[in-house]
């Protein structure tokens, strides 16, 4: 399996090479008003567009009603931590920003630009990206080196007045949640009882011990476990963190109830989920270390692109629900099935601001999406393309709820809307390759 | 705010001190390597620390929670030949475990310290720590410390 898996990906890579180079570039900006002649050049241009620009002096909030503000958000990234690939600088990291566009575009109907950008310190990223408020309505911050992430996210989300997500934190936490909601309901736990452990301390994890907290997870039942142990108040480098990453540092006082220390085997005794984003496996997490857990465990592995144990290990160790970060395996813990609805209902909500609340109730609405979940399905897959405009509902009625949107709305309505603006976009997706202003790929249908 | 009791360092604290001298110590290496700590000199460390703790030039206060070393402060009282006041109580050692910060433990350590300094008739206290430690910095600032001496150093 794993050498079919390897061939694959180097199938992909030389595609990917050779078709960026066909292509040059995975997504452009198109006119989407008629223009016939000239004169339609004097209502979108000089002179009528001082009529519209007029307006929106007046009151800058018209620029989600008269521009394509709206539905427009930036791909904000430094390149400092992309995809596998560490610090490869901004330049690199295009490629990947472009591809998230076009799965913003594809599942979402969000405008989304990318935006890499050359900043030398925090400060300056803070900077760039509050200047660039008055086009967008949101940024997505992206494939960011941990903690500076967290600390701009933190910073962001205070001091402007659009939605900022970060997708390695929030998406995965989401996603994260809302498998773990459907496990807990088919082993028949209560959120509030469950002992969750988290293997590995980076980006996705410490937003999503953050996000358990806030879903209603006791704080004191979480424990992390980084690689030099459990994570508790009486660790030596406990004053580094809290110079360096705070956040880590309020989780190290706030949890492990117990005051566990030791290892990850310590920390699984009794424990009824394990969510482990740490190294590529398979054997990054001992799978006999299931045996330890409590009755009935889920065990989520979810590192990329060989999970830290083998699912059938993890089944044949006692584990009831497995879930990894791979399409070639049942739940397939992925954010892309987050980003696109959530920002379809920020966006259609004109929110001010995304937070964890807004998160819970985006787990929950997926989650919910699967009716009759089991152990081989507890999230949905990308192909349910349904998902994303009942995603984006929920997330806009729970900003309308508390009070960070500009456009109110019911469920329903905007349940409509996002899918109308999903299902045209991808109308025309379809009608420009059928017509072939979409170029098919120079070798014709690829078949691997 | 939480109920601590703060008394002078008994011989029995002694592994708990040492724990946190240590603690802070490494913390001060993360501002300035020149802070390296020597983990070598543990057993000299213990035999200062003993002579030192019932010696009139210095003050040695814990914070005790549950039978538990929360914090603890380290005073030299030094003479000013110089100057008037004549004396000073120079803090050096200042460290409270994480999980019992921002609960008022640094400043009931230091309230003890006028306390007991107040028999002896000082009445100026100083803070030592490293320059970039803005985490100090902050604190002393809080309470009304200003700076007051500065020190350069290089290895050559």
């Amino acid at each position: 399996m794993i050498m079919e898996n390897e061939e694959r990906t180097e199938k992909y890579n030389e595609d990917a090479l050779r078709y960026s180079e066909y292509y040059k570039g995975k997504i452009q900006t198109m006119s989407k008003v008629p223009v016939r002649s000239l004169d339609d050049f004097s209502i979108w241009y000089t002179p009528g567009v001082a009529a519209v620009s007029r307006k929106i002096a007046t009151d800058h909030d018209l620029s989600f009603e008269l521009t394509g503000r709206w539905n427009t958000i930036a791909i904000l990234t430094d390149g400092t931590r992309v995809l596998g690939l560490g610090n490869i600088g901004p330049e690199a990291a295009m490629p990947v920003m472009e591809g998230k566009a076009l799965i913003f575009n594809y599942l979402g109907g969000v405008n989304a630009i990318p935006v890499p950008i050359r900043v030398s310190s925090r400060e300056e990223f803070v900077s760039v990206a509050k200047s660039l408020e008055p086009s967008f309505g949101g940024i997505n911050l992206e494939d960011i080196e941990s903690p500076k992430c967290f600390f701009l996210l933190e910073t962001l989300q205070k001091e402007m007045n659009i939605p900022v997500w970060h997708d390695d934190q929030l998406g995965t936490a989401s996603i994260t949640l809302a498998g773990i909601i459907n496990s807990i309901r088919i082993v028949g736990k209560k959120i509030e009882e469950v002992k969750v452990v988290f293997n590995g301390a980076g980006a996705a994890n410490i937003a999503a011990a953050y996000l358990f907290k806030a879903a209603g997870f006791k704080k004191e039942n979480i424990i992390l476990v980084d690689s030099k142990g459990v994570l508790q108040p009486e660790r030596q480098d406990m004053d580094s963190l809290m110079l360096n990453n705070p956040w880590k540092y309020q989780l190290a006082i706030e949890t492990n109830g117990e005051r566990v220390k030791g290892d990850l085997k310590e920390a699984l005794k009794g424990a009824d989920i394990l969510i482990s984003a740490a190294k590529s496996g398979p054997d990054t997490v001992d799978a006999k270390l299931v045996k330890e857990m409590n009755n009935d465990p889920i065990v989520f592995v979810l590192a990329n692109p060989i999970p830290e144990m083998w699912p059938e290990e993890a089944k044949e160790n006692g584990a009831k629900i497995v879930a990894t970060g791979r399409s070639d395996f049942p739940n397939q813990i992925n954010n892309s099935l987050v980003f696109p609805g959530v920002f379809r209902g920020v966006l259609d909500a004109r929110a001010k601001g995304v937070n964890f609340d807004v998160m819970v109730a985006a787990s929950y609405e997926i989650a919910n999406f699967v009716e009759e979940p089991t152990a081989e399905k507890i999230v949905p897959t990308m192909e349910e393309w349904e998902l994303y405009p009942r995603l984006a509902s929920a997330v806009a009625t729970k900003t309308v709820e508390l009070g960070l949107a500009r456009k109110i709305d019911s469920k329903e309505g905007f349940y409509k809307r996002a899918r109308d603006i999903i299902e045209n976009n991808r109308n025309i997706y379809r009608k420009m390759m059928d017509l072939g202003l979409i170029r098919m790929m120079p070798n014709g249908e690829r078949k691997y | 705010m939480v109920n601590v009791n703060i008394r002078r360092m008994k011989k029995e604290d002694m592994e708990s001190v040492m724990d946190q001298l240590l603690r802070l110590k490494r913390l001060n290496s993360e501002f300035d390597c020149i802070f390296n700590v020597s983990e070598q000199s543990k057993a000299d460390i213990e035999k200062y620390i003993n002579k030192i703790m019932n010696s009139d030039d210095h003050v040695l206060l814990v914070a005790e929670l549950d039978n538990k070393i929360t914090g603890i402060l380290f005073a030299d009282i030094l003479f000013r030949i110089y100057y008037e006041p004549k004396y000073e109580a120079r803090i050096r050692e200042f460290y409270v475990m994480p999980e019992y910060r921002r609960n008022g433990i640094g400043k009931k350590l230091i309230d003890a310290l006028k306390r007991e300094l107040d028999p002896k008739g000082i009445t100026f206290i100083t803070a030592e720590f490293p320059a970039l430690n803005l985490i100090a910095q902050n604190f002393y600032k809080k309470i009304g410390y200003r700076e007051i001496v500065t020190i350069y150093g290089q290895i050559h």
